[in-house]
């Protein structure tokens, strides 16, 4: 009867049924599309203020204003897209079932993220067509479109396993979102406060120790940037505005060990690879989450019944 | 099919289950009896794999449940009292779905289907979206998914909790045909007439222990001493009062009577005696020239009987 065979995770094929099914998904679709030609027409409209033709330089900014514009949107809409993945499932009572059956927690996890990246995915590629438009502009290339379409994924990635975690530590789906939202800002915030932090230190022992003579040069100290999710979203675009990176920028610095060469060149494989394994903590604490209802007291029961 | 050994557990300080014992034949419908709080829920969950026992033993058909989780969940299927719906999900892509997460393929699942929803009777819902059944069907319907992996045991929370009549009725007519196929059955629920009705046998609990359990007609016999008999007697030649007060004499001296009491004709007798003792009770009464008019034991229900153990907590009974 069992057939152990490679099959699609159950719910992430339930979750893409049930959504395809309802009206939400292409009005999102149809509103972030409408959002963005707006912000094309505009970009448009300014480059051609009191001239008789379009400002080229303005054109050009019109790829990374859409990127980041994308990469705002996935950052508000994946938190309201996981925030309800545990919470809902819990409210239905339908979570209670699910851990009867032999799928892992992990799984379950796991098909919720699915879910919501691949849902986020359709939205960033249905918005495809009006980046292209940056191809007959300029300031994009078939490179730099796959490489923000692979960014948004891995961002995708991120934010949902934070929205996930949030989603089975918070009852409500509402506070789920904030919380998410609030976990990523502070990562964001945090990392730029511990990397200002340690380069205020330096700087500040480098003045004690040399006086005015002191020229302090950046070192290590970015490498904290590296725990934010956004660090290799913003070195893609900084590539893309001024051609430069954040390994330029810290070569351009002056310290030139040969580790932290090594280190600031694949800055964001390294960064990416980092913050991949931080989102797989957050599954994991996640599915941990999912797990500890067995230790607790049962919740939520109607009235009338036992409530032991 | 189901041991259940010294199983406790605490909620902080709060003791849900105190040091509970329980054994469950193969192909019994056991119904778990008990007021609010008597642990019913905490046990039903300790055995699906939903939570962790702080202490004890759960063995469902031999095997250790709180140490082989995985392989319990294959052998136990879990209906909870309330039944959650995903919108925009047929009966049929609902039953797929949980068929699914047992590793069943979809062919598989849709002939496993096929005979479940026609043993609750929704064959003919296959197509509809589940959120627009009524509660009775979405019942079945879980009685259904829970069945879609075959499991020896079929653990039930409150059912019947929140359904109407005839959906009640309907959902005592698939377990007692699921019993009639063999499956072990434990199910908890308020409403005991049904459950007296449809059980083999029943366990009442409360405080986290259980106070009686067995077939159900050994539990009633057990506790049908409790119930008083009921006379109806004359003596010839004596006034009603002088003749009340003669009988009351003389069943104070017989053996196993503890209690007397007189309604406005009646006399109702405590007596500990089985059957047979009541018989010779009533010769002896016979003997003494007391003529009999009425004698008898009122019989117990199972909601008379909860009562009186569980000191009239039930909400609903």
């Amino acid at each position: 009867m069992m057939k152990h065979k490679l099959q699609i995770n159950p719910i992430l094929k339930r979750e893409l049924m049930v959504g395809s099914r309802s009206i939400k998904m292409p009005l999102l679709i149809m509103g972030i599309n409408l959002l963005l030609t707006l912000i094309v027409v505009f970009v448009m409209v300014i480059a051609q203020v009191n001239t008789s033709v379009y400002d080229y330089q303005s054109l050009l900014q019109l790829f990374p204003t859409l990127a980041c514009l994308e990469c705002g949107l996935l950052s508000l809409v994946v938190p309201v897209f996981t925030s309800s993945a545990i919470s809902g499932e819990r409210e239905r009572q339908t979570l209670d079932i699910m851990l009867t059956t032999p799928v892992k927690p992990l799984k379950i996890v796991f098909g919720k993220l699915e879910s919501a990246v691949i849902v986020t995915m359709m939205y960033i590629i249905a918005s495809v067509p009006l980046l292209a438009i940056s191809f007959v502009l300029g300031g994009m290339n078939w490179s730099a479109l796959f490489f923000q379409v692979g960014m948004l994924f891995y961002l995708g990635i991120y934010v949902g396993s934070v929205g996930i975690f949030c989603s089975s530590v918070v009852k409500k789906s509402v506070a789920a979102t904030i919380l998410t939202i609030a976990i990523g800002i502070g990562i964001i915030a945090g990392t730029g406060i511990i990397s200002g932090v340690w380069i205020g230190i330096e700087n500040y022992v480098g003045y004690m120790k040399y006086g005015d003579g002191y020229n302090y040069k950046i070192g290590a100290e970015l490498m904290v940037l590296m725990l934010n999710p956004y660090a290799p979203f913003f070195d893609f675009i900084l590539r893309s505005v001024s051609g430069t990176s954040v390994f330029e920028l810290w070569k351009s610095s002056g310290k030139s060990s040969t580790i932290l060469q090594t280190i600031y060149r694949a800055w964001i494989p390294i960064s990416m690879i980092l913050n991949l394994l931080v989102s797989f903590g957050f599954l994991k604490l996640a599915a941990r989450s999912v797990v500890a209802t067995k230790t607790k007291k049962v919740k939520g029961k109607r009235k009338g019944n036992d409530g032991a | 099919m189901l041991r259940i050994e010294n199983l406790t557990k605490k909620y902080g300080k709060f003791l849900a289950l105190d040091q509970l014992n329980l054994h469950i034949e193969k192909g019994e419908l056991f119904g778990f009896v008990g007021p609010n709080g008597a642990g019913k829920t905490t046990t039903m969950r300790i055995v699906c794999g939903l939570l962790k026992a702080t202490s004890g033993n759960v063995y469902v058909d031999g095997i250790d449940a709180i140490k082989n989780q995985e392989d319990i969940k294959r052998k136990v299927g879990y209906v909870p009292d309330f039944f959650g719906v995903y919108d925009n999900l047929k009966v049929s892509e609902y039953m797929e779905f949980y068929g699914s997460m047992y590793g069943m393929d979809k062919k598989t699942v849709d002939e496993l289907s096929k005979g479940l929803l026609e043993l609750v009777n929704l064959s003919d819902k296959e197509d509809e979206f589940v959120d627009t059944l009524s509660r009775g069907m979405k019942q079945r319907l879980c009685v259904a998914r829970a069945l879609i992996h075959n499991p020896d045991l079929l653990v039930l929370d409150e059912p019947n909790s929140g359904l109407d009549p005839r959906a009640r009725f309907e959902m005592k007519e698939v377990l007692k045909n699921l019993s009639a196929m063999g499956k072990t059955i434990i199910i908890s629920s308020h409403i005991l007439p049904e459950l007296s009705e449809m059980c083999t046998s029943i366990g009442i609990m409360e405080h986290g222990k259980l106070i009686t359990s067995g077939k159900v007609e050994e539990v009633m016999q057990r506790t049908q001493g409790l119930q008083p008999i009921k006379i109806k007697a004359y003596v010839e030649n004596m006034e009603k009062e002088e003749a009340q007060n003669y009988i009351a004499t003389f069943l104070k001296e017989q053996p196993l009577v503890s209690k007397l009491n007189y309604t406005e004709d009646e006399l109702l007798v405590t007596f500990g005696g089985d059957e047979k003792q009541s018989a010779e009770l009533l010769k002896a009464l016979f003997d003494k020239h007391i003529m009999v008019s009425q004698f008898y034991r009122e019989k117990e229900d199972l909601e008379s009987l909860f009562l009186k153990i569980t000191g009239g907590q039930n909400d609903e009974a």
